[in-house]
Formats: C-alpha cells, structure tokens, sequence
C-alpha cells in the first residue's frame, strides 16, 4: 500500500521532470532556428562592442576624459611638480584652468560639476595626495578612473622624486579604492554584456506575444500541460542564452581586444541571475499588453534605446548632462551594467553596500513589472484572445 | 450512452450575444456534427465545452466530470483540434508530436499518430513548410496523441482542396471505427451528411433542429422535383404539363421552354406515368431527373435563409 503510493508519487515527479525536459528542448530548438535570435542575442552585440572599441579604445587614455578640480593648499615645489604634471595628463580637464581652494572645489565636488577633487600636499615633506569625490559616485566609473590614474601617476612621481624610498602615496577621501583600474575595454565590454542581456529579456518576450496570437497558448492549455512548468523552461532557456552571450562577448573582448577581467564568480552570479530575470521580468510585461508582435517591438525599442544611452553603457554617466543623471539613477539597467563591472572587472565581493543598493532596484524593477504583467495577463484571460 | 451533455449554453461578448441557448447531448462512438454558417456560434459553443471559455449560463457534463470539480481529468479525456490550428511552427511534426505527448501519462507512440494522418513522410520537416492539408492533419494527430475517448475537430477541411479535404474524412471514418466520439463542426452540407451520425444545425447562436441526416431530410417533405426536358421542345413539354397536372400526386408544375418541373409526393408512380405518356405519343425525352433533398434544403426550409458555404 504505501510502496504503491510512493510510486504513483515518483511517476508524478517523473512526468513533470519530463515535461520539463521536452519543453526545455523544445525552446532550444526554437531558439537555435529562430534566425531573428541569433542576429539580436548575440551577431548584434558582438557587432556592437567590435565597433565601439576599435572607434574609442585605440588609445584610451586620450578618449576618456574626466574634470578635476586641484587644490594646492600651499604650493610647494613638490606640489608645483605634481600640479605641473597633472595639468599636462590629457585625461584630466582641470576646471578653469588652475588650482582652487579646497573650499571651492569641495562644493564643485558635492555639485558634481567635477569627478573628483585632487589636494596636493601642503609641504615637500608630506607624502599623500588626497582625492575628494563625491560620496554618490564613489564606485562610479569616473571615479575609479581618476584613482586608477592616480595612483598610476603618483608612482611615477614617486620614482621623479628622486629619493629611493616612496615618497607619495595615494589617499582617498571618502572612496573605496577599486583595486584594478578601469580601461576603456573592461568598461565598454561588461556595458555590453549588461546591454545584450537585457535586450535579450526585453525583446525575447515576443515569442509569448506571438505564442498568444498564433493561439499557442491556448492550444497549451488545453492539455493538463502544466504552465509553471512551461513558465520555468523557458526561462532556464533564456538564462542558458545569456550565459552563451557572456562567455562569447567576454572571449571576444579578452581575447581579440586585451580587456582585463578579474571576477568575482559568486557577485557575478548573483548579478547574472537578478538582472537576466528582472530584465525578462519587463518583457514579460510588455507582452501583456501588447497584441501584436510589431506593438511589443515597439515598446521593447523605445525602453532598450533609452537605456542604453542613459544607463552608461557605452560611457560613463558622469559624462552625461547632470539633467540627465537622475534619470540614470532610476534605469535598472545603469545597476545592472555597474553590478557586472563591479563582478567582472573589480572582483568585488557581495557585501559593497552600493551593490546592494543596485540589486534592490533590479529587484523592484522585476518584481513590479512581473505583478503588474501578471494581473494583465488574468484580466484578460477572461475574455478569450484569439 | 450518453458521453457529453450541453444544457441551455449561453455566451456574451459584450453586447454580442454569441451563444443564446445550446442544449444537446452526444452519445459514446458516434460523429456529431455542429453546422451552421459563419459566426453561428459553433466555436463558442465548443470551446466552452473544452473549458476554455467560461459559458455565462448552462451546464456542461463528461459523464458524471464537469470543469469545477475534475478539469484534469477531463483535459485527459478530451483531443482538441482548434479552428486556429496552433502548433510550433519551427518545429517538425515529429517533435510536436512528442512535446504534446510529454503533457500525459500514456500518450500514444508518435510513430503511429504519423501514420494515422498519413505524416510519416513529412515527419521531419519543419512545420512552416507543410501544405495546408498537412497542416491541418498535424492538427488532428496533435490532437489524437493522449489517445482521447471524445475528439472535437472544428472545422478540420475548411479551405481544403477536395482530395485534402477526403483525406481528412477517412481519418474521421477511422477514428470512428476504433470507437471514438468525434465532435465536429463544418460548413459542408455534404460533409455533415456523409460523415455523422447526427447532425446539429445552429444559427445565431440557437438549435434550428438535431437529428440523423436523413430523419432531418425526410422530415422535411415528402415531395420530390422531377426535372425533364423534351427533344421535341416547347410542344411537347406543354403537352406532358398538362398531362401531369392530371395526375393525382402532382402539387405543382413549373415550365420553360421545354424544360419542365413537377412536384411530386409520389415521384416513382409519376415518373411511370410520365414515361408512358411520352413514349405513346412517341416524344423523345433529353433528360430527367429527380432532384435529391439536402440538408441545404433543411437549412433553408428552417431558417428560411439561403444557405452559403
Ligand atoms: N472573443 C470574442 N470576443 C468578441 N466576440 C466574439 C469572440 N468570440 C466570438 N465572438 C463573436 O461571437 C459570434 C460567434 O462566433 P463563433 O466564432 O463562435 O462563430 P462560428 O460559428 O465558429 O463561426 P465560423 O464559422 O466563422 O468559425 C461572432 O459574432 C463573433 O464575432
Ligand atoms: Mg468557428
């Protein structure tokens, strides 16, 4: 009696893991010969970070550039060294032109009128530089680039400083030091892998919408196919696709364009899967209320085109006009892209509070998007689509 | 016995009233065919009866299951072949077939679904290059594959060549001869009478009438149109008109040229009588016939519209 129980049980799970199996397989092979999916998913975002970086990473240094305020307390002939150096690196853009008081450039700093505040040492004698940035975009892009050259910079002042023993060394204000410095390469790649992943959930949605006009769906339901099951295959396809999209893109720009990964595998994964399922999470929404194919890809447009221009993918939002920045600052696609540089690029761990903050908004984002695309989808379920 | 029973169905899309009152009942191995012309209802109508339209008013029975209390088993029960034959289009036939069957506990083997709706050839071709007739038999197969007790077809041949569309009846002949209940709808008058046992004629969402074919047809009328034509032309056909107006079965005559109608309540004895008088006044006669009544004519006898396909 009960040995028979527990087989009808087993069979229960036996037909479900099946079930997966087939519709599993099935979304692959959809997949491998929709031609519409290999050109978006992965020739498309390959195309894409191959140009951008043979347009804007020949020489990156020139092409990246960041505004700096200096602040030279008391000059002093080691500061007059430094401020004359720093001056002639082509990537920093001193704001007008010379140095300012600290007072100054703090305020330039809180406004964001500059990335970064650099204070030259009071006295020969002292050894630190220190960098005032502004605490909001400690971990942005800029920021990290402006100590990443720094600290580049400063030993290079330290072998001209004809001592043999070190004699600058870089402090940070209010900054955590990124550990590696950010080429144009690193920055543009994650940007891409964050780019092609969420276009892949924000576009592959019209599978549903085109399942619902061919009356697919329908069809599905009325076999004791178990939708949930459907629901979870065809996500562990989507999932599957973006982790093809990361090792190509990844391959391509270490391999062909020298971009220095150092990743953090359990951030990344994290990372991976809150973004690829928020992301899908949108286009699932989108399909709720779109009823044609051509309506969806409407939609999916307007949202992938914006955010690949406010979300710092291809340059840093400190570039940006500051208008532009709160924007940014509410896109999930803007965390999504610092949560992979971050992983990818940092080795940074889970615990960065920052990160943390990024991670709440992709959940938001999925998590509203996903009810909202929900109720959608029951409210018309009552009235039959065909 | 009894495997469904519909009780006064109703459905609203709006102000649209698609189903007004439906009741009918379909009995274990038999072909039950809902005719009606475009926007009668029919889909409606089944499509509440495979679950996936909550019907406003009315009771649906599977046997002792009904949707609120044993929708899965019913699911079991059941193969349906939507209007919108909908399947994936990039895979082949073979492997709808079997993702469809991966939905069930004991599916029939694929390989015997394909021969059923003669795919076998085709089973590996992608599903977007099959014809429309093929298309339409994937359809079927997709919904033979639980190797269902009751199958419902809505409207398996329409835009079907003649050939395509006589495939698709032997699979339905030979569904029925392993027993199965078909649930069919159609716009063919001939179709309906070649294939069911029953027919059900709806329009705007009302039962006109529910019965064999050829009760409806004989219900109907007894009388039959005799047509003849005389070689000898207008003469003749004058005179055999006058003639058959003696006649005691004759209601009615028509006449043109020398083509001549005659309604008949006996049509043998009349045509025995007409024959006899021709050949005694030696008139050569160039056609005759008697006109069969169709269900077309039952349509249009209820409904008092003319029927179009
Ligand atoms: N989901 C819907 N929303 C609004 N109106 C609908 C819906 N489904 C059906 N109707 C309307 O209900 C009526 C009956 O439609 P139905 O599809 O049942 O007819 P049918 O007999 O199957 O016609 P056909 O022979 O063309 O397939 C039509 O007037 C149709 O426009
Ligand atoms: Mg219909």
């Amino acid at each position: 009696m009960c040995l028979l129980h527990l087989r009808a049980k087993n069979g229960g799970i036996n037909i479900k893991f099946n079930q997966f199996k087939m519709m599993f397989l099935a979304q692959l092979k959809l997949t491998l010969r929709e031609k519409q999916a290999w050109f978006w998913g992965i020739f498309f975002p390959v195309i894409l970070m191959v140009i951008f970086m043979v347009i804007f990473s020949g020489n990156s240094d020139e092409e990246f550039k960041t505004e700096v305020a200096i602040v030279d307390p008391s000059p002093n002939p080691a500061s007059e060294m430094m401020l004359s150096q720093i001056s002639g690196l082509p990537v920093f853009e001193v704001k007008s032109g010379k140095p300012v008081t600290r007072d100054k450039a703090e305020e330039w700093v809180k406004e964001q009128e500059v990335d970064a505040a650099i204070i030259l040492p009071e006295t020969a004698e002292e050894s630190s530089v220190f960098l005032v940035v502004n605490k909001e975009n400690e971990q942005g892009a800029a920021a990290q680039a402006v100590s990443g050259i720094l600290d580049k910079f400063v030993q290079q002042a330290n072998l001209l400083a004809a001592g043999a023993s070190p004699k600058y060394d870089l402090q940070y204000e209010s900054i955590t030091s990124g550990t590696n410095e950010l080429d144009y390469t690193d920055f543009l790649l994650t940007g891409m892998i964050a780019l092609s992943i969420a276009q892949g959930g924000m576009f592959g949605m019209v599978d549903l919408v085109e399942m619902r006009r061919k009356g697919l769906i329908k069809r599905l339901r009325m076999t004791p196919a178990n939708m949930g099951i459907f629901g979870l295959s065809d996500m562990a396809m989507r999932l599957l696709f973006s982790i093809v999209q990361i090792v190509l893109l990844s391959l391509i720009g270490v391999l062909v364009f020298g971009a220095n990964l150092y990743i953090n595998p359990f951030t990344l994964i994290i990372i991976f899967l809150i973004g690829a399922l928020s992301f899908n999470a949108l286009g699932y929404f989108f399909s709720s209320f779109s009823k044609t194919t051509e309506a969806y890809m409407g939609v999916a447009n307007i949202c992938s085109f914006l955010m690949m221009f406010l979300s710092g993918v291809f340059f840093p939002i400190e570039t940006m006009p500051e208008w532009i920045q709160p924007i940014s600052a509410v896109l999930p696609l803007t965390y999504f892209a610092d949560g992979l540089r971050e992983s990818m690029v940092y080795e940074a761990g889970i615990a960065t509070a920052s990160l943390w903050a990024g991670i709440a908004v992709m959940v938001i984002w999925g998590a509203v998007t996903f009810l909202l695309g929900s109720v959608l989808y029951k409210r018309k379920a009552i009235a039959a689509d065909r | 016995m009894t495997v469904l029973e519909v009780r006064n169905l109703q459905k609203s899309f709006g102000s649209i009233k698609a189903v007004k009152d439906i009741s009918f009942s379909v009995h274990a191995g038999e072909v039950f065919t809902i005719i009606g012309p475009n926007g009668a209802g029919k889909t409606t109508t089944l499509e509440m009866i495979e679950g996936l339209v909550s019907p406003d008013n009315g009771v649906i029975h599977f046997g002792d299951l009904d949707w609120n209390k044993h929708a899965v088993s019913i699911k079991k029960k059941i193969g349906v072949q939507p209007q919108s034959s909908a399947m994936f289009d990039l895979l082949t036939p073979e492997e709808n077939l079997n993702l469809f069957a991966s939905f069930y506990d004991d599916a029939r083997p694929t390989e015997e679904i394909l021969e059923i709706v003669s795919l076998t050839e085709h089973r590996k071709n992608h599903v977007k290059k099959l014809s429309g007739g093929q298309r339409q038999r994937l359809a079927i197969g997709l919904a033979l594959i639980s190797d269902p007790q009751i199958i419902f077809l809505d409207e398996p041949t329409t835009g079907l060549d003649p050939q395509a569309r006589r495939n698709i009846w032997d699979i339905i002949l030979h569904l029925k001869e392993l027993g199965k209940t078909t649930i069919l709808t159609t716009h063919y008058m001939e179709e309906a009478e070649k294939l069911s046992d029953r027919v059900c004629i709806v329009d705007q969402g009302n039962v006109i009438t529910l019965d064999t074919p050829s009760a409806l047809i004989e219900k109907l009328t007894d009388e039959r149109e005799i047509r003849m034509s005389f070689l000898d032309g207008e003469k003749a056909a004058e005179d055999a008109d006058r003639f058959s107006k003696e006649l005691e079965s004759v209601s009615k005559t028509e006449r043109e040229g020398a083509a001549l109608k005659i309604w008949a309540s006996k049509p043998e004895e009349t045509l025995l009588d007409l024959f006899k008088f021709t050949k005694e006044n030696s008139y050569g006669v160039e056609q005759v016939s008697i006109r069969e009544m169709s269900l077309e004519d039952v349509f249009i006898a209820f409904t008092g519209k003319e029927w179009r396909d």
